[in-house]
């Protein structure tokens, strides 16, 4: 294990993309301009569940400057959904929350569009409207879909009526461990829903040639993407092409299939392209990718020693009016609730819940941030329910290497101990504070996912190198990062490979930005790839320099003899060989490690999610400052400490914890989405929103902790992009309970409610 | 927006001067992107919140979705476009990349011309005279850590190479 020092500085990485950002001559989805291009705009429900009795477009049709109006009418009648098909591209008969797309125009420049929106009409038949998550539980509730049962989905998913997936994970006898328990504590914690915010809006062009069509998107999933707009217009993959330029972020927030459709079903009635670029309040209300609100109620059992006997938490997830990626949400989320902990008796029972809400998606670790949040209050409340320090407490029953976890699944080599140390050292854990100071700690957990991922890697005459990848980049660095891989496998400079990256129709599938899986499964397919190219090189020169293909070692930009570096040829020299003959091209996708093994423990609706190849761990420690008169609570300092497996790219990785611990800092205090009476959001623009700014944002103090775990990805990485966001939100709790005196049980703990909760103390006091 | 008056103007862009007819509402953000074909600055909100529309008037950083094209007329415009000398970076672009500072690069433009007006005004800011300098500009990928210490280090370069001088 090395812990690396933070105050060493990383070796500099300079991203390949980098120059194209700072120039502003990098192109964005919303930067491009195509002859003859169209506006789109959408008309939205703005209801939040009604039906539609008169949907009349013919006004907004006749509009001069208006090229196509659609309804649902207009394309194939299908339902899709990832997990459930339970929606359509519009709204045929029922919208089910405000963001619902019933019609889409395209027209010649985005005012006439919007105009043709404003002239349909819409006449509606209001329906109960299903606010509440626990509420849309009861018998009585009303229903979100009344044709849910007739609904297609993944076999295993478990529904009834509202419930749109229920999962349980279930281990040991949790009565008979309550029962051997010297003291049980109960918790209730709400979280509210909060959002990606990517910076860049979402932005879709739409080109048709012929019978194949051409779109330019904003998505972190491409396959995925094109997936979708084959299933919703009947489409077979190889007449859609998906192209995604600079993505301006995405956090989950653009994962999925997003508006591809409408833009070229628009495109192909205009017969013109057509460009949709959304508003910042589009961004809010539209997508289903929001991050989901959450009830829960924790039970724990523990001995007077500190050993936790039994666990049990019941909870209730935000689905939102459809089924987006959701669908795993609730098995996800009971591995969150139970935690990276020893407990032999553990029941985790979870729903996902419809609503007439925006639908709920993958947000930058879906469910762990405020799993992790409510977990990890509760924890803090058993060990002061023994009067046990919180951390010896996290230390006597964290998992370590070695260990079985709630799920039953043991662990290889991991390092959440140590994270515990190297972040509450770090952050100076137990130093004496003024009273209104205090020290926070949380540790969380995220999976590294194993999927199938593609790459082709070619070397050119010039001894220059392409690395053709399916691989999609975000902003993360992660498809930067590929270079490195091949380059350190032939022994060339990075800086020698290009990247084509971002186009379905140039390389082959990979999963996209999503899971933090980019380097963990495109990582091995570059390296397979590569290896590749590597072995026609050391035949090609071996034949050269008359020495066996074992011997030669490629390094330096060189092929040589081992143990004879005056005996060499330059790989440019070999590739120019090559160029007269056969060809250097390597094609790579490897074997996914398959899913750990689960003894002892049951799973109702099992999507995979309670095992986890290459488990990630993290603790930080949060130094917290509350002002009492305003219920204002400031991060003074954050230390963040991560088992992400081996650190390829020490810079990316830095600025991924970084930038993942302001999201959870905005997520703990300040990021909550709050509704009106019909399930309206209420502030749905970034002035009633707030994000963290440069001003607000805490240093940062970051530590790997580099272990060599099994079944890893590429060096022995695991993923990096989301885990960091798990555990921050959980520990600045701790500490503004601390300073406080109880948790505040309602996410995010904005200054109002820890000001309120500071006045209802004071009242208890008087 | 048929109805209001076309008014004929021209802008200064990066030292070229672009004559152009807009809309009195227009704002400079759109015409910059569409008329003068400049695309590197963005629009994140439309409401003056995250500063990735942010360009430079006579030195000055403007939320160009909320300004008046026609406002801009005689006035010396600076896009992020304009910060690069031909092919070499400026100091502030090349120590943004170095230090980390960009990740998905749609706050970038507006970041570069914020910390560039702050360094014209302010060669030798504090860590907090940066960050409270930065923070018209939302940048949701990177904690601002690397951003700050970008900023923080061309000050240093940008003395240092005065004292050379």
């Amino acid at each position: 294990m090395t812990i690396t020092d933070p105050s060493r500085p990383a070796p500099r990485f300079v991203r390949a993309d980098g120059p194209d950002k700072v120039t502003g001559s990098g192109r964005y989805t919303a930067d491009l301009t195509l002859t003859g291009m169209l506006a789109a705009k959408f008309k939205y429900a703005d209801a939040t569940h009604a039906r539609i009795v008169t949907l009349d477009v013919s006004a907004a049709k006749a509009m001069p400057g208006v090229f196509a109006v659609l309804t649902q009418d207009d394309v194939p009648d299908v339902k899709f959904g990832p997990f459930v098909q339970d929606r359509t591209l519009f709204a045929r008969d029922v919208v089910r929350f405000e963001g619902e797309i019933i019609a889409a125009v395209a027209a010649v420049d985005a005012a006439t569009a919007q105009r043709a929106v404003d002239a349909i009409v819409v006449e509606y038949e209001a329906l109960p409207v299903v606010n509440d998550i626990e509420g849309a539980l009861s018998a009585d509730s009303p229903l979100v879909h009344t044709e849910w049962a007739g609904y297609g989905g993944v076999d295993v998913l478990v529904r009834d009526r509202n419930d749109a997936s229920f999962a349980s994970i279930a281990k040991g006898d949790v009565d008979e461990g309550m029962a051997a328990a010297d003291h049980v504590v109960r918790s209730r914690y709400v979280a509210d829903g909060c959002h990606a915010v990517p910076i860049e809006p979402r932005a879709v062009v739409a080109q048709w040639e012929g019978n194949k069509v051409t779109i330019w998107t904003s998505t972190q999933v491409p396959f995925d993407a094109r997936a979708g707009v084959c299933e919703t217009l009947e489409l077979p993959n190889s007449r859609v092409r998906i192209i995604v330029p600079h993505l301006g972020g995405g956090f989950g927030g653009k994962c999925g299939f997003h508006y591809e459709a409408h833009v070229a079903a628009l495109a192909r009635a205009a017969k013109r392209p057509v460009r949709l670029v959304f508003s910042r309040r589009e961004e809010f209300v539209a997508p289903d990718r929001r991050r989901e609100g959450i009830v829960y109620d924790f039970e724990t059992g523990v001995k007077a020693d500190g050993t936790i006997t039994a666990r049990r938490v019941w909870l209730a997830l935000d689905n939102g009016a459809y089924t987006a990626d959701a669908g795993f949400f609730s098995q996800l989320a009971a591995m969150h609730a139970l935690g990276p902990y020893r407990i032999p008796n553990a029941l985790a029972e979870a729903h996902l819940v419809y609503t007439n809400h925006q639908p709920s998606g993958s947000v930058r670790a879906p469910t762990a941030p405020q799993t992790c949040w409510a977990l990890e209050s509760h924890t803090d409340e058993v060990a002061a329910a023994i009067g046990m320090d919180p951390v010896a407490f996290r230390k006597l029953n964290a998992v370590d290497s070695g260990a079985e976890g709630p799920s039953g699944q043991t662990y290889g080599e991991i390092g959440v101990q140590q994270c515990i140390d190297a972040a509450t050292a770090a952050a100076g854990y137990g130093q004496v504070l003024p009273d209104d100071e205090a020290i926070g700690v949380a540790i969380g957990w995220w999976p590294s996912f194993s999927v199938p991922s593609g790459a082709y890697v070619k070397i050119d005459g010039d001894g220059s190198g392409q690395i053709i990848t399916g691989a999609q980049e975000c902003g993360t660095g992660a498809v930067m990062t590929l270079r490195q891989l091949a380059a350190d496998e032939l022994g060339m400079p990075a800086e020698r490979f290009e990247l084509v990256y971002q186009d379905t129709s140039v390389a082959p599938y990979d999963m996209g930005a999503t899971g933090s899986q980019t380097l963990f499964n495109n990582g091995r397919a570059v390296v397979a790839a590569a290896g590749q190219i590597a072995e026609q090189l050391r035949n090609l020169a071996a034949e050269q320099l008359e020495a066996s293909p074992a011997d030669i070692v490629l390094a330096d930009g060189m092929a040589s003899v081992a143990g004879s570096p005056d005996r060499g040829i330059s790989i440019d020299e070999l590739a120019g060989i090559a160029a007269g003959g056969e060809l250097l091209i390597g094609h790579g996708s490897g074997i996914p490690p398959g899913a750990p093994a689960t003894v002892g423990s049951s799973c109702v609706g099992d999507l995979g999610m309670s095992a986890w190849v290459a488990p990630q761990f993290s603790c930080h420690a949060v130094r917290v400052k509350v002002d009492r008169d305003t219920g204002v609570a400031r991060v003074l300092h954050v230390s963040a400490a991560h088992d992400s497996g081996t650190i390829i790219n020490p810079i990316g990785a830095q600025g991924q914890v970084e930038g993942a611990v302001l999201m959870g800092i905005g997520q703990a205090l300040t990021e909550g989405t709050t509704y009106d009476d019909q399930g309206r959001q209420r502030n749905a623009a970034l002035l009633e929103y707030k994000l963290q700014t440069c001003a607000d944002a805490p240093p940062i103090d970051v530590h790997f902790i580099q272990i060599n775990t099994p079944d890893a990805g590429p060096r022995g990485a695991k993923g990096l992009a989301e885990a960091p966001n798990v555990a921050t939100a959980a520990a600045i709790a701790n500490a503004i309970a601390k300073i406080l005196g109880t948790p505040v049980r309602q996410l995010p703990m904005t200054a109002e409610r820890v000001w309120e909760q500071l006045q209802g103390d004071q009242g208890a006091r008087s | 927006m048929t109805d209001t008056p076309i008014h004929a103007i021209h802008l200064t862009v990066n030292g070229i001067d672009y004559p152009v007819a807009v809309a009195q509402g227009r704002n400079l953000l759109s015409v910059i992107r569409t008329e003068i074909g400049l695309t590197g600055t963005k629009e994140g909100c439309d409401d003056c919140e995250c500063g990735a529309c942010m360009v430079l008037l006579d030195g000055q950083p403007v939320n160009s979705c909320s300004y008046l094209a026609v406002q801009a007329q005689g006035r010396a415009i600076t896009t992020v476009e304009g910060l690069a000398d031909g092919d070499a970076l400026s100091l502030l672009q090349r120590n943004l990349l170095d230090e980390g500072g960009v990740q998905c690069g749609f706050c970038t433009p507006g970041m570069l011309l914020s910390a560039t007006a702050l360094l014209q005004r302010n060669d030798s800011p504090s860590e907090e005279e940066v960050r409270i300098g930065l923070s018209g500009n939302l940048c949701r990928c990177t904690g601002y850590t690397k951003i700050v210490a970008a900023v923080q280090r061309t000050a240093v370069e940008i003395r240092a190479a005065a004292r050379q001088a």
